[in-house]
């Protein structure tokens, strides 16, 4: 049974990755897109529709025990939102599962996105290959803290 | 999440506590069995049985996802503790999957606290993923008064929910085919209870009646499997069906024979992974050395004589 080229890397079991457009933003192409990119990179994938709280993306997450949460805003709602996200992530005392962000960010924010854990923070025009890339080291992080775990 | 032992994870699950009880699933979810893994079934099992597992099952688009969605709302609703597992198909190129399942059930889920967790098949064919068995143990012994999976959509020979259910509800629709299409064998026999979705769309009725024909053909035994005709959109006819499920509960787990059926059919699968398992990282490394397989190949050597050399100088 072959299942996925990261299989050595990640112990067996793939990367799994939760996607979200966590705010009032029905913009999903891009998410879609990325959806189906990140199955073709071996990746499982789960994504939860429009309009999910930041506490359904959190608790999903959590009950899927997913590496990376992805999020996506194009409403320009990131500073409110994915700052909500990251707090709840906080508050459980969650920290092997990785936060990136995506969509339309001001240089601006990014910096500001980063110092809450947010990484990538991707716009349009960006290579598919870099977020996969970007998404593959983070879930290497978080695999290496789960591995202690275990 | 905060660093956890393996004897305080096996204690978070039979306490139902979710993060130890999610956590459990990924680790017995890799594609070896690791040691952790069968330390985790070993201490639990005594605390298991007690939850009826549902196996959900049928065609493609048919609406098993909505119906879950709307099953455990309604299952919740009574007080009832339900935990739902569904599956979905592998990529046979890159091994990636899209879970999709949740986003049919997303509301229900909040709005009741139920867990959900969606797994992949990891190419094992028959409609089920391998980690399935160890996933509804826990998912048992966190204290689950009711399981429901959701197989693969389905297709004629994807029957191995049969060893896993002890209730097996055939999700069936309008314009699947006609009477003969029902009497084939395979999926059509597993069924304990057949439901009809779509109620609302032409031929819905006839689909209903067609199989309602067929299973009047069938050899009389002691479980008459009924037909039940629902709306999701409306939840017409749920409470028939939830009806139905539990009268089906109540009669399995007075059934000595199915519960000797799923023991032995999952100590057959235990026993194949042992074994493969024992070999797995000789074999692993035997089907990466592209020269040696490149080798056999040009020196036009049979798989059946390659696979016994390697078997036998591994034993």
């Amino acid at each position: 049974m072959e299942t996925g080229k990261n299989q050595s890397l990640f112990n067996g079991r793939p990367i799994k990755i939760l996607l979200a457009k966590p705010g009032i933003d029905g913009h999903d192409r891009g998410i879609l897109v990325l959806a189906k990119a990140f199955r073709d990179a071996g990746m499982e994938v789960i994504y939860v529709g429009l309009l999910p709280t930041p506490e359904e993306v959190v608790d999903t997450a959590v009950n899927e025990d997913v590496d990376v949460i992805a999020l996506s805003l194009l409403n320009g709602a990131h500073m409110t939102v994915f700052k909500k996200v990251a707090d709840l992530m906080k508050a459980r005392n969650i920290n092997d599962i990785a936060v990136v962000g995506g969509g339309t960010i001001p240089e601006a924010d990014k910096p500001k996105l980063e110092k809450m854990g947010i990484s990538g923070n991707y716009g349009p025009g960006t290579p598919i290959s870099k977020i996969v890339e970007h998404i593959t080291e983070r879930a290497a992080e978080m695999r290496k803290l789960k591995s202690m775990e275990e | 999440m905060i660093l956890l032992k393996l004897d305080e994870l096996i204690q978070g699950i039979i306490n139902g506590d979710r993060r130890s009880v999610s956590r459990a699933i990924s680790i017995v979810e890799n594609e070896q069995v690791s040691i952790n893994a069968k330390k985790i079934v070993k201490e639990i099992f005594a605390n298991t049985g007690r939850a009826h597992i549902v196996g959900i099952t049928g065609p493609p688009g048919i609406g098993k996802s909505t119906m879950i969605g709307n099953l455990s709302a309604m299952l919740s609703g009574t007080g009832r503790k339900v935990s739902v597992v569904a599956i979905d198909a592998s990529s046979p190129f890159s091994g990636g999957s899209l879970l999709g399942n949740r986003i049919r059930m997303q509301d229900s889920l909040t709005r009741h606290g139920v867990f959900m967790r969606s797994l992949a098949n990891r190419g094992l064919k028959g409609g089920l993923s391998r980690s399935i068995w160890d996933t509804v143990k826990i998912l048992d012994a966190s204290g689950s008064d009711i399981i429901i999976v959701e197989t693969v959509g389905a297709g004629q020979a994807d029957l191995d929910v049969v060893n896993l259910a002890e209730t097996i509800v055939m999700v069936l629709g309008p314009g699947l085919g006609d009477e003969i299409q029902a009497i084939k064998a395979g999926i059509m026999e597993i069924g304990n209870l057949f439901v009809i979705n779509k109620m609302d769309l032409p031929g819905a009725f006839i689909a209903q009646k067609d199989i309602e024909e067929t299973l009047a053909m069938s050899p009389k035994g002691v479980w008459k499997p009924p037909v039940v005709g629902v709306n999701s959109l409306t939840r017409e006819g749920y409470e028939d069906l939830i009806r139905e499920i539990d009268r089906h509960g109540k009669f399995v787990k007075k059934s000595s024979d199915l519960a000797f059926r799923k023991f032995r059919a999952e100590l057959e699968i235990t026993i194949d992974e042992e074994l493969r398992s024992r070999f797995y990282e000789e074999i692993r490394a035997f089907l990466s050395d592209n020269e040696k397989i490149r080798n056999l190949m040009e020196k036009k050597t049979d798989p059946y004589s390659a696979a016994e050399n390697l078997i036998n100088s591994l034993a």
